[in-house]
């Protein structure tokens, strides 16, 4: 049973130990008495009553005094250097097992419940694989790592402060969840606080705090556990469905010293799950008899082979790959004859969807008219979501629990198979009727973006076709979501590449692009690629501090600024919400731009510490600030520019 | 953040498509009553039309220019629009909407052709040799 408020504090002796001229516990109790004796007083005969005393005066605890509790010995001078006869930090230890796990970064900002293992990383760890990321909030160290795992197929290590910090970071963990992307997150748990800083730092279950969208947490009590929990939790991470996780690691237990140190055991990554092999034919049945199929992703492509996988099936079936909206990853090229949706008309008789979480409007749309859907998913292998992210029900015709990338080769294999000479003619003619009618839709799009090309402020395909113009010749990655920038950069830029693009943020909140784009274009630096983002002035005001963090470790990054001083859609959204209440329009704005003063990012990337051109009005102005912040970016620092934008 | 019903709501604008000049008049249509300069601050301060169809008139969902209906077919269509994404101006004076279509009227009504813009030509080229 809890203590209650009371017994908590007179419990608290140690609070007090090298405390100055106030006993604050005898404070408390004082205060506490004092009040139990008015109550009484409040009970007894007033005739009985002493007179009242004038309370005497008492020195409040001061912040020197929290501070006196929270880091005892930095109060009383420095700590004595501890005897190596003493034994080895048990944080060594915890770096030894990160490092067999492989991290090549961990992100983090600093917090005291961790002290140990930031010490470690740093001077026995020589801070190297892992390199320790300075960032100036959780939320963004967490999506950096989100971002970076999918740009590299590798999950990033988080460290963060207890409660506080996770905290901080419970929004990034949220969108890495519903994305389906790995995150390992370690967070420093202080179990036997003294002082009032360090306690509520301090919880009973610290992952109750996020375990609504993480896939496994537990807490190390031991260094043998750590040890297991750290290799179970990376499994858990990387293994589809995948997801972030969290390991809370004691204070307590990073800063004891230990004689001798449990083995460390194997990392090893189960093979991902294929489909039934009878389930797999029958798809391949379905789909090569099909008159009209179409192919739909969304959280497709773990790794690049899922890229040319799907361009085989594609090609092998000549049907259409819808890549979906925001919330897919969209490993397609954007350019392939088979890129679309089939063109005008075009109405899917059979529906292969892979690793898309909902199928439920296909599914029921489907069996309304006698048409058929697949679905390929390793969604099917969840064990349990608080968040509705994984939709409606889905009463697809035939459901495969599998990872769709692993199942693709069986598959292709099959869809070879069973197409007959005869087929095999029908495919083609379907084929080149598509590959016609998706070019002249997609010619069409690109030249939709003459509408407004020297309107001021400046159009979003002209800031995307003034960037193409530019990167023609690098090898350039787009980092960022397109959320809010239209399909402009899929329309005028061929995405030929598995890691031409890195997705949106899955779960549909905003501060997600600015940190995450810091975060794959780290991935991208070791391979010379060229880093672009597209962020909107709403994104970045969530984490700007993401700016210093690129500026600081020297990653190389064009951030291009859609600055339309607003948070756009949602004024739209209350003027039709004024309208359908017939109250006029007048009001609409109010909490939803970002005018009055107009913030200038251009500046505040120089604040901290970024080269920067803008704000940028005249659309004819933005090939030269294009060319001298990419000539930044191609000698290996991050750039921004700041556009003034059309709304959308 | 309620981004999600943002999406649903860009979708229904999307999809607004009635107000849009792209169904061509089928005679000149008669110039406009309004003040095209008090419009124009009406269309960008204080009615904000510009969310949703852009400072120009081009850039937003449905593009209004080039504008082919008649001005009253407009005031008829602001005030009670045929879609859920466009608000119901029922409240705005007609003096003010006239303003607006003045500004809008305004506005140059062409677009450049695409294949006139080099920048545009070139994205088009390299997608047609694409495949």
């Amino acid at each position: 049973m809890r203590p209650n408020f009371q017994e908590a504090i007179v419990a608290d002796k140690d609070d007090n130990a090298g405390n100055g001229s106030l006993d604050r516990r005898d404070f408390f109790k004082g205060a506490a008495l004092g009040a139990a004796g008015l109550v009484v007083g409040g009970q007894s005969a007033a005739a009985e009553a002493p007179p009242i005393q004038p309370a005497p005066a008492v020195e409040l605890p001061t912040l020197a005094h929290d501070l006196a509790y929270a880091m005892p010995a930095q109060a009383s001078g420095p700590p004595p250097a501890r005897a190596a006869s003493q034994g080895r930090p048990a944080s060594d230890f915890m770096v030894d097992v990160i490092k067999k796990i492989g991290f090549e970064y961990a992100a983090i900002n600093p917090g005291s419940t961790f002290q140990g293992l930031h010490e470690s990383l740093l001077n026995y760890g020589n801070n190297s694989a892992p390199e320790l990321l300075t960032c100036l909030h959780e939320e963004a160290a967490v999506a950096m790592a989100h971002g970076y795992a999918k740009a590299s197929g590798k999950p990033m290590l988080v460290i963060v402060h207890g409660t506080v910090g996770l905290l901080h970071s419970s929004m990034a963990l949220f969108q890495a969840w519903a994305d389906r992307v790995p995150v390992v997150v370690i967070v420093g748990h202080n179990r036997n606080p003294s002082g009032v800083i360090n306690r509520p730092h301090s919880a009973q279950d610290m992952g109750l705090l996020v375990r609504s969208f993480v896939k496994y947490d537990d807490e190390a009590t031991t260094l043998e556990r750590f040890a297991e929990s750290a290799m179970r939790a990376y499994r858990i991470a990387v293994t589809p469905p995948m997801g972030p996780v969290l390991l809370t690691v004691a204070a307590e237990l990073q800063e004891s010293l230990v004689n001798e140190v449990p083995r460390i055991p194997e990392l090893t990554i189960p093979a991902p799950p294929q489909g039934d092999a009878a389930a797999v034919r029958e798809a391949a049945r379905m789909l090569v008899n099909a008159q009209t199929p179409l192919i739909q992703i969304a959280k497709l492509g773990r790794t690049p082979k899922a890229w040319d996988l799907l361009i085989e099936l594609a090609d092998a079936l000549q049907a259409p790959v819808d890549v979906m909206g925001y919330s897919s990853w969209q490993k397609f090229p954007s350019w392939h004859p088979m890129y679309g949706t089939g063109g005008r008309g075009y109405t899917p008789d059979v529906t292969l969807g892979l690793e898309v979480t909902d199928m439920s409007v296909q599914a029921r749309a489907a069996r309304a008219s006698g048409r058929k859907t697949i679905s390929i998913s390793a969604e099917y292998l969840f064990q349990g979501s608080n968040i509705h992210d994984f939709g409606r029900y889905s009463d697809v015709d035939l459901a495969i629990a599998a990872d769709a990338e692993e199942t693709l080769p069986s598959l292709i294999e099959e869809v070879r198979k069973q197409t007959t000479p005869e087929r095999k003619g029908v495919i083609q003619a379907r084929g080149k009727q598509v590959a016609a009618a998706h070019k002249e839709l997609q010619l069409n799009s690109i030249r939709d973006a003459r509408h407004g090309w020297d309107a001021s402020p400046v159009s979003i395909p002209r800031i995307v076709a003034e960037l193409a113009e530019q990167i023609a010749n690098d090898d350039w990655a787009i980092v960022s979501g397109h959320q809010f920038t239209g399909d402009w950069q899929r329309r005028l830029l061929n995405h030929d590449k598995p890691y031409r693009y890195n997705g949106d943020c899955g779960g549909f909140g905003i501060g997600y692009d600015s940190p995450a784009s810091v975060g794959g274009a780290l991935a991208h630096k070791k391979f010379g690629r060229l880093p672009v983002a597209i962020v909107g002035d709403g994104d970045l005001n969530f984490s700007p501090g993401v700016i210093w963090t690129a500026a600081h470790h020297k990653i190389p990054l064009l951030f291009v600024i859609h600055n339309n001083r607003a948070y756009h859609a949602e004024v739209m959204i209350i003027q039709r919400m004024c309208g359908v209440r017939g109250r006029g329009n007048q009001n609409a704005h109010i909490g939803n731009v970002i005018t009055d003063p107009n913030i200038n990012y251009a500046q505040m990337a120089k604040a901290y510490g970024m080269y920067s051109e803008g704000p940028i009005e005249n659309p004819k102005d933005l090939a030269g600030a294009y060319q001298r912040a990419l000539a930044k970016v191609r000698a290996g620092e991050p750039a921004l520019i700041d556009v003034i934008s059309q709304p959308r | 953040m309620a981004l999600r019903l943002t999406i649903v709501a860009l979708g229904l604008i999307t999809f607004g498509s009635a107000l849009s000049a792209q169904t061509p008049a089928a005679a000149p249509l008669a110039a406009p009553t309004g003040n095209a300069q008090r419009g124009k601050t009406l269309f960008e301060t204080s009615l904000r039309c510009y969310a949703c169809h852009g400072f120009d008139g081009q850039t937003g969902s449905p593009r209004l220019v080039p504008m082919a209906r008649a001005e009253d077919v407009f005031l008829a269509y602001v005030r009670k629009p045929a879609t859920q994404g466009m608000p119901s101006f029922v409240a705005i004076p007609e003096a003010d909407l006239r303003d607006v279509y003045a500004y809008i009227r305004s506005i140059p009504q062409a677009a450049p052709n695409a294949d006139s813009v080099p920048l545009l030509k070139g994205v088009l080229d390299r997608r047609a040799k694409a495949n």
